[in-house]
């Protein structure tokens, strides 16, 4: 093979996770071997008691490979090591702590030791079980300062200290004081619901399907939210990357969890984004929406480590990130995630860009800026590229415009795009996520489960 | 500096501006796709959006945004109403303050979704 093309990475860590057990007698008679059963309760913002999160997204996650290699519930010295230097106690780059946390009370009543086996019950059925092997106390609070980093600490990107502004920060600062460490195991998986259900491309399944399209290389966009024609450009023209000729494949990965108010909802992103392929904007054969489950922290850098190491396990070879990637606030640089892909951020433990550095990735950045009309050129051009004065669109204008029930022109947003807002608009009652959606989403979440 | 505000027009607004006289006034953006009307508000005006709404604010072209979407409908009803683009539209808004209140207070929790398909 020629020496330029470039092949799929092979998952983060060497080999893909996968603990999920489809055979029910087998999970049965595991089920029986749990020493006790826990309901997986919301993470409830530590203030205001609303749902910031729920660990069974983590936990499909992992058990699914789409973190691989982590395993489980870390264990202390894991936790540390990440929080020191972003990495696993097996070498492997790795961003966040993730844990699965239980407050002293459901501690004391499980009454589980090291060594024991407590299954996961979730919507009430037996959903996973989790292997304990160790039982430690944390500081929710000092978690979530260490997690994000700080201007001392960190002052090549951090600009301004966490606090409970940033959704990021809420989720550790929410986090019960005591955690249960060990593997995962999902003994029962759930069905997602539609439209999700259409949208569950697992690595395992990502993989096996770039295969079948004869997609050698593959760019993924990611998103969390309704596309407008400025990421249809922004996905075109990123394609054009890859090795001798434009990739053949481009993924989006739309990140499905917690919502903020204001965000679209979720049923209207994934499908939206079909829409483009559906009607012919990126033909279907070159585009393929997707979805992880992941309740987003906001680590602009660090969260941009994390979608790289989720789409690296998917089989992508490139990645697209913008300006203020999985950003909010002003916490970090804006080029914050740029500064790690192409120099590195030495005080989050990487000297030089996580593909430059042992045990870290192969997925190729692809570091975008952005698209906006311009009326000389009369299309759609790059910043870095046309030399007018363009005619920039703010999301806020948009939703504005869309609030309004005007319908945005096509060349912001595609009337099919905009007839999908509309059509989960007149389910919701709303455009957007509001209060009333982020609570029942929660409540009901992406998914349902069989009895066992 | 003189204040105004953007009406948006789709398709549906342009059928209702129809013989209205204002089509001369419509202005274009992205390549003629997009069609506004912009309201003129006096200094007056302004200050009295500001001090009713607090999410109301003033851009540096001296558009007054953020206000409330029952607001904005109102507005384009307004325009039609009227026939005008001048400050007698937005009076004619703020003669309906209660009403938009009252609807704006709910917007958080339901909007009307535009009448297609
Ligand atoms: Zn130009």
């Amino acid at each position: 093979m020629s020496g330029l093309l470039i092949e799929r990475p092979l998952p983060h860590g060497g080999r893909l996770v996968e603990r999920v057990i489809e055979d029910k007698r087998v999970a049965r008679k595991i089920w029986k071997s749990c020493n006790a059963v826990y309901e997986i309760k919301p993470t409830l913002h530590y203030e205001t008691g609303v749902p910031v999160r729920n660990v069974y997204r983590e936990i499909m996650s992992i058990c699914y490979g789409f973190f691989s290699p982590v395993e489980g519930s870390m264990k202390q010295a894991e936790v540390e090591r990440v929080l020191k230097e972003r990495r696993l106690l097996n070498e492997w780059i790795f961003p966040y702590p993730l844990v699965f946390d239980i407050s002293k009370d459901d501690l004391n009543k499980l009454g589980v030791e090291v060594g024991d086996r407590l299954g996961l019950t979730l919507k009430g059925k037996p959903f996973a079980i989790l292997d304990i092997e160790e039982i430690y106390e944390i500081d929710p609070e000092e978690l979530a300062y260490k997690t994000f980093g700080d201007p001392e600490t960190n002052p090549e990107v951090v600009q301004q200290k966490f606090d409970k502004k940033h959704p990021g920060w809420v989720i550790y600062r929410s986090h019960q004081p005591y955690v249960l460490a060990g593997k995962y195991t999902i003994i029962n998986p759930p069905k997602f619901k539609p439209p999700f259900d259409r949208f569950w491309f697992p690595p395992r399944k990502s993989r096996e399907e770039f295969e079948k399209r004869g997609w050698r290389t593959v760019i993924n966009h990611q998103t969390r939210n309704v596309p407008h024609v400025g990421h249809e450009f922004l996905m075109k023209c990123a394609a054009f990357t890859g090795d001798v000729e434009p990739c053949p494949g481009i993924l989006v990965n739309a990140v499905i969890g917690v919502k903020r108010r204001g965000d679209y909802p979720d049923e209207a992103i994934v499908e939206a984004h079909e829409a483009v392929n559906k009607y012919g904007y990126i033909k279907p054969e070159r585009h393929l929406v997707s979805i992880v489950l992941w309740d987003m922290r906001y680590g602009n850098p660090l969260e941009s480590l994390l979608h790289g190491i989720i789409r690296q396990n998917m089989g992508c070879t490139h990645h697209m990130f913008g300006r203020d990637h999985a950003a909010v606030g002003e916490y970090y640089d804006k080029f914050a995630t740029q500064i790690l892909w192409t120099k590195g951020i030495p005080s989050f433990g990487f000297p030089a860009p996580p593909t430059d550095v042992p045990y870290g990735l192969k997925i190729r950045p692809q570091n975008m800026r952005e698209f906006s009309y311009c009326p000389t050129c009369k299309e759609m051009a790059y910043s870095e590229t046309c030399g007018h004065k363009r005619e920039k669109l703010s999301g806020s204008f948009l939703r504005g415009m869309v609030a309004e029930g005007v319908q945005p022109p096509s060349i912001i947003m595609r009337p099919e795009v905009y007839r999908v807002v509309v059509k989960w608009w007149k389910q919701f009652g709303y455009p957007f996520c509001n209060e009333k959606y982020v609570i029942n989403k929660e409540k009901e979440l992406e998914v349902d489960l069989e009895d066992l | 500096m003189a204040y105004f505000m953007v009406v948006l027009l789709d398709d549906n607004r342009m059928g209702k501006l129809r013989g209205t006289g204002l089509e001369e006034h419509i202005k274009y953006m992205f390549g003629g796709e997009l069609r506004l009307l912009e309201v003129e508000v006096t200094e007056e005006l302004k200050d009295k959006i500001l001090a009713e709404f607090e999410t109301a604010r003033v851009d540096s072209r001296g558009a007054i945004t953020d206000v409330p979407v029952a607001f904005m409908r109102e507005l384009f009803n307004q325009v039609v109403e009227k026939k005008s683009l001048g400050p007698e539209v937005v009076e004619g808004v703020l003669a309906k303050i209660n009403e938009i209140k009252e609807m704006a207070a709910k917007e958080s929790e339901y909007l009307p979704p535009p009448d297609i398909e």
